[in-house]
Parts: C-alpha cells; structure tokens; sequence
C-alpha cells in the first residue's frame, strides 16, 4: 500500500511545485494539478479497496520518530479511507469542472485549491488537536482565497465575512485547546479521550469551547450567514467541495472531539444537529435562487448528520452505515447539484428550465435529489430506514418525529424545484455545456448508482437494485430514444410474463391485487398505442410505479412493504408530473405520500421495537402499549393513498390534470395500493382500542365521510374528470367502510369494490379523456349531444355509469347487495345513516357525467368530431366485456376469495352453489336477473318498434318550446351548473375546509421562513455577533451537561 | 325456490291485474282530486281512453336512440319491480319471479327505470326535461334516505332481507305489523313514500306551471303510452314493496286493493292540502323531519 501520508505531501509539493512554474504555462500547470489530484484519488481508492477487504488491517502513521503525544500521529481506517476518497475525488471532479476558470487564474489558484484538499485530507486523517487547528486554518485561508480569487464584488464581501466568522472560530477553537492540553498535558485526541472524565469534570468548559467551535465550522443554522453567502456568491464547483469534502471532514473533526466529550455531549450535538436540519430546510423553503437553496440544503443535511453523530451511543455497529449513507448520499447529490448549477445561466430557480429538453442532465438531477431526500434504491433509503428503527429501539420518538418533519420539508422544496423545471411557463435560455463539466455531472450520476448499489449489498435487507421489478423499470432508462410504441409492447408484455411467473405463488388476496396490478395495467397500456412519439420519461416513472405495486402485494416483511410503497409513490409522482397543469397537484401528491410514507416509517419502527428486520406478521404480536399507534400511523399512511377525508386534497387535481391514459393508471390502479395495505394491516392487527375507542369504529366513520364528501363535491364538479376524481374518493370511502366493518361479507364487498372500481373507473377515465382529445375540453359543460357521434364512448360511459350506481343488473348491484348483507351484522349502526345518503348522490353525478356530455344538444363547433381514437376505446370495449361477465358470473373471482375470507372470519360467509348466491338475510341470482330483465326489455322494445315503426328522426332543434325554436345550442343546453338547488341544500357540507386548512399549514411555514430569513441580513458584523449569540445559547442550554445534571 | 315455466304465465296475470287496477285507481285519485277542488273530475275509464289513443296515435317522432329506449328502460323499470316482489303472500301463483332476488333488489331496481328514463328525456335535447332530471335526481336522494334507513331497521329487526319472510313475520295479528312493531321506521317510510309519489308537496320534478311536465316533456305517442302503462304499474309496485315491508302484506287479492289504495291515500291526502316545495326546500325536510326518524328506528331496533 501506498503511504497514507502521500496524500499530504503529494499534494502540498505539488501546489509548491506549482509556484515554480511560469505564470504563462497555464496549461501544464492545470495538467499537473490534474495528475497529482488524480493519483492521490487513486491512492485513496486503493486503500478504500484494501481496507473494505481487511477492515482490521487500518494504519497509524507516526510522524517524527516518536509516538503521541509527543509527535503527531494520523489514523487511515475504512472510514478515513472512504472519505479521503470522497475529498479528493471531489476536488478532482470539480478541478476538471474549474477548467476554464482555473487556467483564466492561473497557477495560483491551483496551488490554493490544492491545499484545500490537502487540508480537508489532513483534517480527516490527524489525530492531534492542534493539528487539526492547522488544518482548519488551512481550509480557511484556502477558501477565503478562492473565494477573494474569483474577482466578483459579492464574491469579495462574501469572503471577507467568511474571514471575520472564521477569526471567531479560530480563537474558540484555539483558546479551547490551550484550555484543553493544560489540563490533559497531551494534544493526541486518543489520550485525550482516555481522561474524558477527568477532563470534562474539571474544565467542562475547555472541551465546550473546542467541541463548539467544530460545530460552528459545520455552519450550523442559525449562526451561519456568512457561509450561505459563500455558497450563494462562489464558484459552484468551489461550493462543491466546500459542502461535499470540507463539510466531510468537518464532521469527521466533530466525530473524533465527541470522543473526548464522551455520551454526554451527544445530545448536544443531537440537538445543534436537528435544530439545523429543520430550521434550513424550512428557510430553503422560500428560497428563490438556487445555489442559496442548495447552501440551506447543505446545511440542513450536514445538521441531520450532526444529530446522527449525536446518536452514536445507540446506533452501534450501525452507526457508521447510517452516517455513511447519509453523508455520501448528501455529498454526491449536493456536488451533483452544485456542478449542475454550473451549466444553469440565471441563478433563479426558474432559470432550470433549461433542463428540460436535455433528458440526460434532467435524469442527473433527479437522480440527485432523490439521493438527497433518500429515497429508494439510494443509500439515505436505507440509512433513514435503520436509523428510524434504532431510535424507536431507543424510545427517542420525539427525534424521530423532528427529523421525518425535517426531511418532509426538504422533499417539499427539491420536488418543487423538480416541478418548476419540467412545468414552469417559460423556459429558460440554455447555456453553453462544455464537454468537461457534463462529463463531471455524469461520474456523479454513475457514483449515485454505484452507491445505491453498494448500500443495497451492505445492508442486511437485500439489495433493491437486485429486484427484478425496479430492473425492468430501469431497463427502460437506456431504452428511451426508441419509440413509444415499441416501449409499449415491452411494457405489456413485462406485465403479462411477470403475472405469469408470479401467479403460482399468490394467495387469493394478492391475485385479486396482482390481476388488477399487472395484466390490468397492460389492459390500459392498451391505451397508450394511442401516442405517438417517443414520449420520454413515461416508461420509466410507470414500470417504476408498477414495480412498486408489484413488490408491495408480495412483500414479507416491513422493509420491503415499505421500499415498494416509496418505490410506487416515485413512480405515480412522475407520472402525475407529466399532466400539463399538474405541477401543483403533483407537488400535493408527494408531499402527502411521503408524509403518509413517514408515518409508516414510524408505525413500523415502532411495532418492530426497533427491529429494521420485521416479518408483517409479526404485527399480531406488537406490545399491547404501543399497538393503537401502531395502528393509527400505519393507517393513515395508507389512507393517504386512498385519499380518506382530510388528506384527499391531493386527489382530485392529480387525477384530472394527469394524461389520458395516466388518470386510469392512478385511480383504477394505485388508489388500490392503499386498500392493500389496510387489509395486511386489518389482518394482521385486527381492532385496537385506543382511550377506550375502538379504531375500526374511527375507520368506518372515516370510510362513511369519505364516501359522502366524495360524492358531494363531485356533482358540483364541471370538469368530467375532476368528477370522476372526486367520485374515487367516495368509491375508496365505501372500500374503507367494507373494511372496516371487520366482518366476512365487509371484507368481501371491499374486494368487490377494489375490483369494480379497477373496471369501471378505469373505463370511464378512459372515454372520458377520448372525448376531451377530441373536444379538447374537460369542461363538460362545453360538450352536448356527443351520442351520436362517439356511439362507443357512450356505451362504455353508460355502462359504467350503470354499473358505479350499484343499479341491477350489472355487477355494481352485487356490490350494493353484499354491502347490505354485511351491514346486518355491523356492530355499529350509525355510521350506516352517513352511507345511506352517499348512495343515491352519486346517481347525480353519473347522470350529469352522461348527460351534459353525450345527450342534450350538440355543439356547433363537435358537429364533424370523430369516435374517439382507437387505441383509446379498445380498452374500453374489453371493460364493458369484463363488466359483463363480472355481472353474470362474480363467482368467478369472489367464490375464492371468499373463501379466503374465512381464514379471518369464519361466519357469514356465502353461499355460491347453483345459480343463486346465498347468504344468511338474503339471496341474489345474477343470472336470473340479467334475464328477466333482458326479457322484459327485449319484449317491451319489440312492442314500441312494432307500434312506433315508422317514427322519423328530427332535428335536433325540432323541440316543443313554447312555440318558440331556440336560439343556439349552448343555450339550450341545460347543463352548466345542473345541481343549483342542491347547493342551495346542501352546499354547505362542500366547503372546503380541508383544503384551507392545509393551505393554511403551508402559508405559515412559508410566512415563518420568509419573516426568520430577515435576520441573515447580509452583514458581516451581524454575522459575527449572531455567532457568538450561539455559542452562549449553546453554552447556556447545554449547562445542564457541564454540571452533570 | 327456483325457476318454473308456469311462472310465466303467472307472473303475466300478476302483470295484467295490476295494470287494470292501476289505471282505475289512478283514475279514481284524480277524481278524488278533483272533488277535493270542487271539480268533477275525469271518468273512471279516463286512463283507457289515453292509453289507446296514445298506442295507436300514427305521428311519431325520435331524437335518437336513447330517446327511443327510455320509455322502454321506464317500463321494465316498472315492470321488473312487480315481478321481482311477491305480490300475495302465501301464494306461489303470485310469489312472481321473486326467486331472482330479494329485498335489496326491489330496492335498487327502482333506479333502473328512473336512470333510463333520464337518458331517454336527456336525447331529446329538450331544457325542461333535464331541468325536471335534475330536480328529480336531486330530490330522490334525501326521500331515499328515510326509506333506506327504514327498511335497514326492518331488515334487522326480522333479522333477513327476503321479502316473503319479512311479510311471514307481520302475520298473526295486526299487530304483529311492523306499523305496531316498529312505528319509527314506519313513520320515516311514509314521510319518504310522499316524496316519491309525484304529488304535492314534491312534484317539482313534473312542475306544470314552471317545466310543464319536466322529463317526459318531449314524449308522445306510444311512447307517452308506454310511460302511462308505467304510470299504473310503478307507483302500485313501489306500493306493494311497503305493504309487505309495513303494513303485513296481503294474502289475498281483496285485502291487496284495499290496503294499496289506502297507502295511496297517504300521499293524496297530504297532496291536496298542501302547496309545492322547492328542491332545496324539500331536501331539507326531509333531513331534518323524516331522517331523525329513520335513524331512531335504526337506533332502536
């Protein structure tokens, strides 16, 4: 192996060398600067290599001939090795990235970059006090150099208030030392760690003063004004690496004076760490540039790691797989980020736009992002996941609530960003992307992959990126120049095999769940022919959402349930993302996913006890004082997905705004995901009682409202497929309900719902969004008249209007029938009454869907429309077959699951002998009754032809009207509006109040970031008394730790 | 229970029965209606007359196909409620083609006409039609409610959704009756059975002054004459569903005119006495009079 210490002084000789050079030979000076980063990368590399191989085998490096304390000594572990790696490889990505700007400087600028990552080495490698001061002096001068370097009057301020803040720093720091080697007589962190006790007695205040004077460097919030402007004002490959490999080291610096401080110190840190992490995301929040947003991210997530840190006493062999995935995650995604910025040419967040016809850098960006949040395959995922579960081991679930509410405010304001760039109205200049810089962005988007996978094989959970579900999804990343069609016919026939392949290892209950997942989503790819194209970005997102789902009905235990839950809420977000209008109700929809997906987190934490391997089975035998919450949490996470009251804002705008064939993807498909879920947890957890109050009780209650509300807002909807959005809360509402009801027959006319809904939401979408790309409006009050010209369209619309109606004989009516046979053995009634008057509301907006569209009159400008295109009606013509014989035969499908039913509740079941299913109350005959009334029908019909034969068809102005023929169509056409007395009624039930209240949750976090940002006034001096303010708060709070309370 | 051929003839003198008995008991209402206004009211032949001329008037028009089936979609609506109730209890002459299902289907078969009929009205392109629509639509599901909880108290009460047995439990006494057995759920049926009648004060949807006849605005001829057939049947199947829910059934055809034209006499009597709600107004009636009713019966039982 080669020495440790060439890194040092490869180099340091090489920045000395630098100055030998003449200033004109720029070129060999970057060549030579390029060379010596390059090979103390690889020297790094290799050691990272040999020590992953040997972890014992790590090296201390004595320096001078003599031993500590009387020499300096440096430490090369795995850990060392790892970050030295991540350190010069960053400064080696982001010199290439410096090209033009290096050469324009010269070779000074060279040399001062070089000691900077000489410097951030040496902070991670020393293991003496006062070296580390040197080495923190060194990134210091460095930084201020490269910053005063860059020639830009902010640029200059910005560094000379970096110089003040540092002064402070550097005098805590270095008081603290002398404080500190007075009382041990040692500079060597390791001896000064074996008299902890003696030391932290004696002068508490000595270590204080060291330990905070790390953490200032860290730039926690709020003491750090001067640093967001030197992410805000430097070169962005300069930001890089401040906030990638000198945030690196810093942390190590912490880590390794936090054993001297010993265990009680560490709550300290913990809560610098989490005040950091929420307060800078919330400011990012109302940033609107972007290297200042990225400067509060990098501050947020080196706080998160601080607090990890803090947590060391219980995270145990854990701890550094936790904290290393969080810091590679956060120094890859925010230096991927960073270079992006680079090639952006305004500094507003809007100026991203010019992203977005270039798919690759647009694939690099939320390739970053996703690392930064964490979620899956990516190793924050996996992090997140083990550290949640260690701290509810711990009982610290107050921790875990401030960091999931920290990082659900990041989410919010990366997706936003995201949002921005594929949907803002304008799109922004490109700016020129030389080959080196995009080179360097794309080594960063190779290592983000390389550390998914590499997290996936160190965790005990099993590598997701072996998953052959998110594969196939990933396959269609290279697969993406080809044409759509094409991709089409892979994307359905991946469905179809992996059902075939699936389907022997199925229990009934995944099959219903599997045959609406996987050969039910190729049924509405069908639909997808339609495009034409290449239309990138919608293979991956769908087959990524459809790997989700597919993972989630097989899942075993919570880690994957939980992985596959993230995976498909990633892949839906992309897919609402792509609506034209979708921008905000995607950004709704993934801030409620993840916030449901964070209370799962919790629930599951909390249930396994801090166990991150937990069987979902084991969820029968949780400790009985934690079991209502267990319950509670995971519920409303998947409630959210259903979008039960109150957390349903999301749904309606996400739905109606999404592409043709996307909407029945999300409301026939993924709305089912949630169902799934509560039923694993309904089996597993049955009823809980919290306060006495039985939970189930809370649910059907939920699931009544749900339905009620649903159905409410949907008639006054005049967007048809606002409505059908609006019809699906309700539908899931009666789903909710069945299940809730806990009985056989609830949870039979549950499944009935989740397989109904599947058909005739699906269809109904699917007409609905052929007429409006004909029409080119979903307003449905703009249509009229259509019957004749989309004869098909109608026939589906009717048919599924026939069949949500519940009206006999089609298959909606065996829903309503068995939900009447499970409501008698209800133990609650009430709840009954809110359901009731659900029911005959939804024939008003059915019947509004039909009629404003199809009948009435006939606009001017339809009258030359055609059918809707083919592919478009193809799978709507198959639903009105599936509907049929689900009418006729539902034996087929529920026979089974009834009697699977059974393993959970053995009584009631029904009856399927013969013709007539049976039941304890009551009977119903499909069959007969299809007959008896295509008898009676077909005998009227024959009837009124044979007396009305020569009827003669009129015009469509050819009406009674009091003698008077009207004026136009669209005044004749009754339909804007249809429901006013109803409002006047019952509109008041239809306030939305969920919505304001939400919108009002949002404000204020928005108003608070907004007013608390003022006090970053910009100011060097308000900067430096901010910082001292800080360290007396810390100083003060903390004294509870000096004095050993 | 199961399908026999000779049910079919069965069924169709069931049919045939009612319709005569309809059509003089419309006609007897209006002219009960018309005395009440100091009137003299239409013959009691009056609904033969119309019918006839109406099957057999030549001119017909259509607006389209929907149009055409809606009076047919109405009848069977009509039509298939009678026959999916037993008529008279005890007999399996008229037990009909209850086989095919039970209370529940009675329930939401009633839909069948009313949404067919809806689209029918709707091709005709005409305002007033899907103006009455919308009123209908509007008010049918507050009247629904008290009924539907009514009928869920019954259903538990007796412990089954099958209609036979629901009437076999009320017989004995009068006053096995659900009437006696479970006044509250009686009551919120009733109060429900006025909105669903077509008669004061919730005849908005047909509103002759404002939307002369709403919905079927636009039919004639025989289709007018199919609607009409509807007309008889549908108000005395809808009947039949609350005498054997309510009031004990009946076993035999005497005791079934007597007590169906009694029940019709409910709606009349309140009908002539009081003037035309609103939507909004009779939305809210019946929220606030009817349905504390039905959830006390639910309540209780």
């Amino acid at each position: 192996m080669v020495d440790a210490l060439a890194i040092i002084y490869l180099t340091l000789g090489t920045a000395f060398l630098l100055g030998l050079l003449r200033d004109e030979w720029r070129i060999l000076a970057y060549g030579i600067t390029l060379l010596s980063l390059a090979m103390v990368s690889g020297i790094a590399s290799t050691w990272v290599w040999h020590l992953a191989d040997n972890p014992a085998e790590s090296v201390e490096i004595m320096t001078a001939g003599a031993s500590p304390p009387f020499a300096i000594n440096l430490r090369m572990g795995l850990a060392e090795a790892a970050a030295l790696m991540l350190a010069t490889l960053t400064g080696l990505a982001s010199t290439i990235f410096l090209k033009d700007t290096l050469l324009r400087l010269g070779r000074r600028a060279m040399a001062v970059l070089l000691v900077f990552i000489m410097a951030i080495c040496g902070i991670i490698l020393t293991r003496d006090i006062f070296n580390l001061f040197v080495f923190f002096e060194l990134v210091v001068i460095a930084t201020a150099g490269l910053v005063l370097l860059s020639h830009n009057e902010r640029s200059l301020g910005a560094g000379f208030k970096y110089l003040m803040a540092s002064q402070v720093v550097s005098i805590l720091l270095l008081v603290g030392i002398i404080f500190n080697y007075h009382v041990s007589g040692s500079l060597n962190i390791d001896d000064m760690a074996g008299m902890s006790d003696m030391l932290i007695q004696t002068t508490p205040l000595a270590f204080f003063l060291l330990f905070i004077a790390l953490i200032v460097e860290l730039k926690p919030f709020p003491a750090n004004g001067w640093a967001l402007d030197i992410y805000e004002s430097a070169h962005p490959a300069f930001s890089a690496i401040l906030s990638a490999a000198a945030g690196t080291a810093s942390l190590f610096a912490v880590d390794k004076v936090l054993a001297i401080g010993g265990d009680s110190w560490l709550p300290v840190a913990t809560g610098i760490g989490v005040l950091s992490f929420i307060g800078a995301n919330l400011f990012a929040l109302a940033q609107t540039s972007d290297r200042r947003l990225l400067g509060y991210s990098s501050v947020a997530q080196i706080g998160l790691i601080l607090a990890i840190i803090g947590q060391r006493d219980i995270l145990g062999d854990s701890y550094w797989l936790i904290a290393g995935g969080v810091l590679l995650a956060h120094a890859v995604g925010k230096a991927g980020l960073f270079w992006l910025s680079g090639l952006i040419a305004e500094r507003e967040l809007t100026a991203w736009t010019a992203l977005r016809d270039r798919p690759l850098l647009l694939f690099a960006f939320i390739s970053f992002i996703a690392l930064l949040i964490g979620l899956p395959p990516f190793p924050g995922f996996y992090a997140k996941w083990e550290l949640i579960h260690l701290l509810a081991g711990a009982d610290r679930i107050a921790l875990i609530v401030l960091i999931l509410f920290g990082a659900l405010l990041e989410t919010a304001y990366l997706f936003r960003w995201f949002g921005l760039i594929l949907k803002h109205d304008e799109v922004a200049e490109k700016a020129p992307c030389p080959i080196q810089k995009v080179v360097v962005i794309y080594s960063a988007v190779v290592a983000a992959w390389s550390l998914a996978y590499l997290w996936g094989e160190l965790s005990v959970f099993g590598n997701l990126m072996h998953a052959i579900p998110l594969l196939f999804a990933l396959l269609f990343l290279p697969l993406e120049g080809l044409p759509a069609r094409i991709k089409n016919v892979l994307a359905i026939g991946g469905l179809v095999t992996w059902f075939i392949l699936q389907y022997p290892l199925y229990d009934p209950l995944q099959l219903i769940f599997g045959a609406i997942i996987l050969p039910g989503g190729a049924l509405i790819l069908l639909a997808s022919f339609h495009n034409q194209g290449r239309r990138i970005g919608f293979y991956p997102a769908a087959l990524w959402m459809f790997a989700g789902l597919s993972m989630l009905i097989v899942a075993e235990d919570s880690f994957t349930f939980f992985a596959a839950w993230e995976s498909l809420t990633i892949g839906s977000y992309f897919l609402i993302l792509r609506g034209k209008h979708s921008q905000p109700h995607a950004q709704s929809y993934i801030l409620f996913s993840l916030g449901g997906a964070f209370l799962m987190l919790l629930g599951f934490a909390l249930a396994s006890a801090g166990n991150p391997l937990f069987p979902l089975e084991s969820l029968t035998t949780v400790a009985e004082d934690v079991a209502p919450w267990v319950f509670i949490l995971l519920a409303l996470g998947m409630m959210t997905k259903t979008a039960a009251i109150g957390v349903h804002i999301w749904l309606p705008g996400a739905h109606a705004e999404a592409e043709t064939d996307v909407s029945p993807l999300l409301s026939g498909i993924l709305l089912k995901a949630g169902l799934f879920g509560l039923f694993i947890l309904l089996i597993y957890m049955g009823r809980q009682q919290l306060y006495g109050i039985d939970l189930t009780h809370v649910l059907l209650w939920v699931g009544a409202i749900s339905a009620l509300l649903g159905n409410l807002m949907a008639i006054y909807q005049e967007d048809a497929k606002r409505l059908l959005a609006y019809s699906s809360i309700a539908q899931m509402g009666y789903a909710l309900f069945g299940l809730a009801l806990m009985n056989h027959l609830g949870w039979l006319m549950a499944l009935m719902f989740v397989v109904n809904h599947y058909i005739y939401k699906s269809m109904l979408f699917l007409s609905v969004g052929g007429v409006a790309k004909r029409t080119g409006t979903k307003e449905m009050y703009r249509m009229g008249g259509l019957i004749t010209l989309m004869p098909l369209s109608f026939i589906a619309v009717l048919i599924g209007i026939i069949a949500v109606s519940g009206v006999p004989p089609l298959s909606g009516f065996g829903g309503r029938w068995i939900f009447y046979n499970a409501i008698m053995s209800a133990e609650y009634r009430l709840p009954m009454v809110i359901i009731f008057l659900a029911g005959p509301i939804a024939f008003l907006y059915l019947f509004r869907l039909i009629h404003t569209i199809f009948l009435g009159q006939l606009k001017d400008e339809h009258r030359k429309l055609k059918e809707a295109p083919f592919w478009i009606i193809l799978p709507q013509m198959i639903y009105v077959a599936c509907l049929m014989v689900f009418a006729l035969a539902p034996g087929l499908a529920l026979r089974h699951v009834d009697a699977y039913i059974d393993n959970f509740f053995p009584r009631n079941g029904l009856n399927w002998e013969g013709l007539t299913i049976t039941s304890t109350y009551g009977y119903w005959s499909p069959v007969s009754i299809m007959i008896v009334v295509g008898v009676i029908f077909a005998t009227l019909f024959a009837w009124l032809v044979f007396v009305n034969r020569r009827a003669q068809k009129v015009k469509q102005f050819n009406i009674v009207f009091a003698a008077e023929r009207p004026y136009r169509p669209e005044t004749t056409h009754f339909a804007w509006n249809f429901f006013a007395p109803y409002r006047k009624a019952l509109g008041f039930m239809t306030q939305p109040l969920v919505t304001r209240f939400w919108a009002t949750v949002a404000e204020s976090l928005h108003t608070s970031a907004e007013l608390f940002r003022r006090l970053y006034t910009g100011d060097g001096q308000t900067y430096a008394i901010q910082l001292l303010g800080f360290v007396v708060a810390v100083y003060l709070l903390s004294s509870g730790v000096f004095y050993g309370v | 229970m199961g399908f026999e051929w000779i049910k079919i003839p069965y069924s169709l003198l069931t049919l045939f029965i009612v319709v005569n008995y309809g059509l003089l008991l419309n006609a007897l209402i209006a002219k009960i209606a018309a005395r009440v206004g100091r009137r003299h009211g239409i013959p009691i032949w009056q609904n033969y007359v119309d019918m006839i001329k109406n099957y057999g008037l030549r001119t017909s028009i259509t607006h389209g196909v929907m149009f055409y089936m809606g009076p047919v979609f109405r009848l069977s609506g009509g039509v298939g409620l009678l026959l999916f109730v037993p008529t008279i209890y005890g007999s399996v002459m008229f037990s009909n083609l209850s086989f095919a299902g039970d209370l529940i289907l009675a329930l939401y078969f009633v839909f069948f006409g009313t949404l067919g009929m809806a689209l029918g009205a709707g091709e005709s392109g005409h305002p007033y039609a899907a103006i009455g629509v919308s009123r209908g639509l509007a008010q049918v599901t507050a009247a629904e409610l008290p009924f539907a909880l009514a009928v869920f108290a019954v259903a538990l009460q007796y412990e089954t959704l099958s209609v036979t047995e629901i009437v076999a439990a009320q017989q004995g006494s009068y006053l096995n009756w659900t009437l006696f057995t479970n006044p509250f759920a009686v009551a919120a049926a009733m109060l429900s059975f006025l909105g669903s009648m077509m008669r004061p004060p919730f005849d908005v949807v047909l509103a002759p002054q404002e939307i002369p006849i709403g919905p079927p605005t636009e039919y004639h001829s025989s289709y007018l004459a199919l609607m009409q057939t509807n007309r008889a049947i549908f108000p005395i199947a809808k009947m039949v569903v609350y005498m054997n829910l309510f009031f004990g059934g009946a076993v035999s055809w005497p005791i079934f005119f007597v007590k169906i034209f009694l029940i019709y006499m409910v709606s009349v009597l309140v009908g002539v006495v009081f003037p035309r709600f609103h939507v909004e107004h009779s939305v809210r009636w019946f929220l606030i009079w009817a349905v504390p009713l039905g959830v006390i019966a639910v309540a209780i039982v």
